[in-house]
């Protein structure tokens, strides 16, 4: 045995009755301490948005640089946090809304647009200073009802389109597009990008429909739809295409596949992250896709984010699998391995995110992540 | 608190000076704190496992189960753990199997069933109801991948007909770390490990259910406690409390507040474990409050559910050896708490850091301590010695059969050319050492000054 190997085996053995207990070695597998802090939702110990309600499942960040979330549990609630201040302030709780999953989005005037399941409404949350917003856990959000854009459906995402005033969105469980003018306030359903699910077991019925959807520069609109194809609407023509392009899986896969996050880059290309763990770039205007591979041996991309040094920051795991964190350069086309995203701040406490619900960056450059668990906290990460 | 010293026998007397001997030599390593402890000794009566002396670890899981078996799962790192009884009628330890081949995963090379690291409980059908779970865990590297380990299994074991029933696999990819069986309800409920998830199985409908994360993987409370009336409890955060509700299957975070020690050293003992959690409890049917032993500092506290918040848990004392309990590194708290028929509760604490082969440098003998529920006195009756004098090298478990005969399950040292043979599971210390269930009489005269 090799030195290497030698030491590989004490470690092991050192280790394997320290179960449950975290041990200095742990910290190589994690991201580095002094990159990544987490902010509790809400002012503990008391005013904090309740266990089994803070799974944060949306973030956007506003033009004034104020990030939004939203969580999914047994209710929903809105949170804020300006990076001035960089505590998390719970809003109220959103109406008829148990989950928000990539369905924050904010207009070129501030105005919040959150859309709800499994009520499917699309409602406005107009912030009012918000610097001095006290924390509210248990007020219903004052929010004007858009209504519903798609009778009987749930909204699964949205997206925006600021120099339009357009809100899209997707529905489930008949997997509608569709858009909501903010100027006009009216709905309008685009058509439907999956009429029937998979083949699969006698269990599975869910249609296969993006996570997220994607405005790029010129105002038309993609997500992926029925057999991992994606799909464009073209804002000129205002209709919807399937493109011959599908979300990159493992061959005979492409049925299960759909695309987790989207993310605009400075250049103008998407980038984007599938069901079975690929990150890829699509060409907004050609219509390609590059497979970019994985980063991880794992599914998804729960989420991609732009870092200030011109790198590109995900997360990679599905639900029942430990969240790992990876960086891709579009210079030189490779990956960084980071790792779990864990926050040890002992004696203080100790956490460690295992799903997260969705990463967005600001302009300052920082990542923020939010877990969707049970207990969940919002992560900053900074490149 | 108060602490007894008791003569010694003659028969122990060569040990003692054996021991002194030790002490001797420890002092000159610059142990000298340990001269005040060895002066009083009780003896328990032990029966190895035999054919098993490559089980490294036992946590949580005894049993003395109503028709006299003792029931105990034994770990093994690496390779796959054992459900083992003791018939107490027969004075005879049979092994029922091992977890691989009981959940059927023999063959297969992926991650074993090492352990069964919770609590098991006994249904009103008779069986033993438990569930398994991981050894190594290899920081992660291998969760969620084929050659991992593929999710703990709940159980049954049928000693009316000497046969198991395997649920099949509850939480996937994770393991069982902490767990209790509700007869009333009819349900395994367990904490998984390494996500903390509250989950349960039940065993009429054959559901299987999550109800989410409760903790961070370093800090799950390892024992959960079920009231009369089936709530089931844990600990959570800086010392708070859970209530999960069969009743509305919810769970309820209480304000009660564990009587945990401050940190005070940043590095070393704090950075590996929590000391947040309670680390064993038990429920008294006639005070109807739960005992437990927190981790911090080995505090004995009562929780009494239907008091107000500000009442629920009270400080009774601490549990450590005397001559330890004050200093900052106190040894991490043991798993081996029971109650007495006489109303004591009884509790193995060590006598420096035990985690089995994970244990500090020096084997010594963990205290029997007693805590009289009827008048709130605490006692060190000595250290644990086995009649030919070796130390019981410490514990992590503990229960008290129908005949108030109390067990605990530990480690000793191997002992060269006896009865028990050579073979060992590691070593704690220098001391080869190998796995034993201890059995104690309270009645019985074994306490010795």
């Amino acid at each position: 045995m090799n030195k290497t190997g030698f030491l590989i085996l004490i470690h092991l053995l050192m280790a394997s009755f320290a179960f449950a207990q975290r041990d200095p070695g742990y910290d190589r597998v994690v991201v580095l301490q002094t990159r990544i802090d987490a902010r509790d939702l809400g002012y503990s110990p008391v005013d904090l948005i309740p266990d089994g309600e803070s799974g944060i499942t949306s973030l956007s960040v506003a033009p004034n640089g104020d990030v939004f979330g939203a969580t999914s549990g047994t209710r929903s609630h809105l949170f804020v946090l300006n990076p001035v201040h960089g505590y998390v302030v719970p809003i109220g709780v959103i109406p008829g809304a148990t989950s928000v999953t990539h369905a924050v989005v904010i207009s070129e005037e501030g105005d919040v647009f959150i859309g709800t399941a499994p009520s499917g409404h699309l409602l406005k949350y107009t912030p009012d200073r918000v610097d001095r917003q006290s924390i509210e856990i248990e007020k219903l959000l004052p929010v004007a009802d858009l209504g519903t854009p798609v009778a009987g459906e749930h909204i699964d995402a949205l997206a925006i389109d600021r120099r339009a005033n357009r809100i899209y969105g997707l529905t489930s469980p008949n997997a509608h597009l569709f858009s909501y003018s903010i100027l006009t306030n009216k709905f309008d359903d685009l058509g439907v990008i999956a009429k029937s699910a998979p083949w699969g077991e006698k269990y599975e019925h869910a249609k296969m429909i993006s996570r997220m959807l994607v405005v790029d520069d010129n105002g038309d609109v993609f997500t992926s739809g029925e057999d991992g194809y994606l799909f464009e609407f073209a804002a000129k023509t205002q209709t919807v295409q399937k493109l011959s392009v599908r979300a990159p899986a493992v061959p005979g896969r492409e049925p299960y596949a759909r695309v987790d996050a989207f993310l605009l880059d400075k250049s103008g290309m998407i980038y984007g992250g599938t069901s079975d763990g690929y990150l890829f770039r699509l060409n907004p205007e050609k219509h390609t896709v590059e497979n970019l591979g994985k980063p991880l041996n794992q599914y998804r991309i729960a989420g991609l984010a732009s870092g200030p040094d011109g790198k590109l920051y995900g997360v990679g795991g599905d639900e029942s699998e430990m969240a790992r964190m990876f960086s891709y350069d579009p210079r030189n086309g490779s990956y960084d391995l980071l790792g779990f995203i864990d926050v040890n701040r002992r004696p203080y406490f100790a956490w460690q995110a295992y799903v997260i619900g969705d990463i967005v960056s600001d302009d300052r450059g920082t990542i923020y992540l939010g877990e969707d668990e049970r207990i969940s906290k919002l992560y900053l990460f900074f490149p | 608190m108060t602490s007894s010293r008791a003569h010694v026998l003659p028969g122990q007397y060569r040990d003692r000076m054996g021991w002194a001997r030790h002490f001797l030599a420890g002092a000159l390593m610059g142990v000298a704190f340990q001269a005040c402890w060895a002066a009083s000794t009780v003896t328990v009566d032990y029966r190895v496992f035999p054919g098993l002396a490559q089980m490294d670890g036992n946590w949580a899981a005894l049993l003395a189960a109503s028709d006299g078996k003792v029931y105990a799962g034994l770990a093994c790192h690496g390779c796959t753990g054992h459900l083992v009884f003791y018939d107490s009628k027969k004075d005879k330890m049979i092994d029922v199997g091992d977890l691989n081949g009981l959940t059927g995963e023999q063959g297969l090379e992926i991650g074993p069933q090492s352990k069964i690291h919770a609590k098991f409980g006994e249904g009103k059908d008779g069986r033993i109801y438990f569930a398994t779970h991981g050894g190594w865990w290899f920081d992660y590297a291998r969760f969620a991948t084929p050659e991992g380990y593929p999710g703990s299994h709940y159980m049954a074991y049928d000693p009316l007909l000497g046969k198991i029933q395997d649920f099949g696999v509850g939480p996937r990819y994770e393991g069982m770390n902490t767990g209790a069986y509700d007869p009333r309800f009819n349900r395994i409920y367990g904490l998984t490990h390494p996500r903390g998830h509250f989950v349960y199985y039940d065993v009429a409908t054959g559901a299987k259910v999550d109800k989410g994360r409760v903790n961070n993987w370093d800090s799950i409370c390892r024992t959960l406690g079920i009231d009369d009336q089936g709530n089931v409890y844990g600990s959570f955060g800086p010392g708070h409390i859970f209530k999960y509700s069969p009743q509305t299957d919810t769970i309820h975070e209480l304000s009660a507040q564990l009587p945990i020690r401050q940190k005070g050293i940043s590095l070393g003992r704090d950075y590996d474990k929590s000391e947040t959690a309670w680390r064993v409890v038990l429920w008294d049917d006639v005070t109807k409050r739960f005992y437990g032993v927190e981790e911090s500092e080995s505090s004995l506290f009562s929780f009494d559910p239907s008091a107000k918040p500000e009442d629920a848990v009270k400080r009774l004392g601490q549990m450590a050896i005397p001559e330890l309990a004050a200093r900052r590194d106190v040894p991490y708290a043991t798993l081996s708490l029971t109650l007495g028929h006489d109303r004591k509760l009884y509790y193995a604490a060590a006598a420096h850091e035990f985690d089995y082969g994970g244990s500090g440098t020096l084997a010594t003998a963990s205290h029997l301590m007693t805590y009289d529920l009827r008048n709130g006195k605490t006692q060190d009756l000595g250290e644990m010695r086995l009649p030919d004098g070796r130390p019981v090298l410490g514990t992590n478990s503990a229960d008290t059969g129908l005949d108030g005969t109390i067990y605990f399950v530990g480690a000793i040292g191997v002992k060269q050319g006896s009865l028990d043979g050579n073979e060992n599971a590691g070593k704690i210390g220098d001391t080869p050492y190998r796995l034993a269930l201890f059995i104690y009489h309270p009645k019985a005269d074994n306490v010795h000054e």
